[in-house]
């Protein structure tokens, strides 16, 4: 299975454009801090707003700046794309075996279905509904809860890709 | 006076523990102060650019706690991978444009509070004084050089080679 992605990957020939474009690595990354701030800006706002903070802000304005963190988001995973197909040195292998990695993109997963959660289940329209000044139902906090820890988590395991030997280490595997 | 502080007992944990908590947890740190700081600046820029008007421009002042709630973070995060790195980031010019645009996004998002936010036209919902679009962009764009300068800070041979100078 891994190796079947990884070929599939190699066959895109990233890396060797990666290899031979100096550029591409430095560009993608800040094109990647781009696309996190607008996520965490917009999302993580409309989160914030749902557990009670910024009252006076209506929770369905904050939502229309959302679709800036979704555009965040598919910019992350063209960048992310060149980082694992393009990894010009340990291939598409050294990312899709890392631990910190794979749990990044668990946790990108789990943000998705908390979202379809936000939106299936009638939540999205309760907080829409709550007053400029008010309180946010139980349910929408809950869920801007879950989305924040989820997104820093991202983050947080993100940043540990490149130093996956600490985590491994330090969880005794 | 760069060696006592780079090998100083802390400097030396956060470079060389192998604890999760030192070197890595702190780098991320640093990166989740980045998205609040920037995040909210932007929407916050967004809005004063014209952009959602149904949000009451007053109301978005509650978002300072938050933004220098991140910027505190990167503060102590920073300056704790700063000691670690001391040597070579001294050295580093990328570094110090880094620290020039985010002194400089700091005093616009100070100036935007007093000349914007504290205005009568925006206190009393009236309206938004026609300097704050000038603060929003300078804000945004104080903000993306900070990032840019910041992330090549990581790769001073690249920028040796194509501007010429490192």
């Amino acid at each position: 299975m891994m190796d079947t992605i990884a070929n599939l990957m190699l066959k895109t020939g990233l890396d060797n454009y990666v290899a031979t474009h100096d550029w591409v690595w430095p560009v993608c990354e800040i094109l990647h801090f781009f696309g996190m701030f607008a996520i965490i800006g917009t999302v993580g706002l409309v989160d914030l707003r749902m557990l009670g903070v910024g009252k006076g802000i209506p929770i369905a304005s904050l939502e229309r700046f959302v679709p800036i963190g979704v555009l965040g988001l598919a910019l992350n995973m063209i960048t992310g794309f060149i980082f694992v197909a393009g990894n010009p040195v340990g291939g598409p292998k050294e990312y899709l075996g890392n631990m910190a990695f794979l749990i990044k993109m668990s946790l990108i997963l789990v943000a998705g279905v908390n979202l379809l959660v936000f939106y299936v289940f009638g939540i999205a329209r309760a907080a829409n509904a709550t007053a400029p000044d008010g309180s946010a139902p139980l349910s929408a906090k809950l869920v801007g809860a879950v989305s924040l820890l989820l997104w820093f988590g991202v983050i947080y395991f993100g940043r540990f890709i490149m130093y996956n030997d600490t985590l491994l280490n330090a969880w005794g595997l | 006076m760069i060696d006592a502080i780079e090998n100083s007992a802390y400097a030396v944990w956060v470079r060389e523990s192998p604890s999760i908590w030192a070197y890595t947890t702190i780098l991320s740190l640093h990166a989740m102060g980045l998205a609040i700081i920037v995040g909210i600046n932007t929407v916050v820029a967004l809005r004063l650019l014209g952009f959602v008007p149904d949000i009451p421009v007053a109301k978005l002042r509650q978002l300072y706690p938050w933004m220098y709630l991140g910027f505190t973070i990167n503060a102590f995060s920073g300056l704790s991978l700063l000691a670690a790195n001391l040597s070579s980031d001294s050295h580093n010019w990328m570094f110090g444009v880094k620290l020039l645009m985010i002194l400089f996004a700091m005093i616009n998002l100070e100036l935007t509070k007093v000349r914007v936010f504290d205005s009568p036209l925006v206190v009393n919902g009236t309206g938004v004084p026609p300097a704050a679009i000038r603060f929003a962009i300078a804000s945004s764009v104080f903000w993306s050089l900070a990032i840019v300068a910041g992330r090549l800070t990581e790769y001073p041979n690249f920028v040796a080679k194509w501007v010429g100078f490192g």
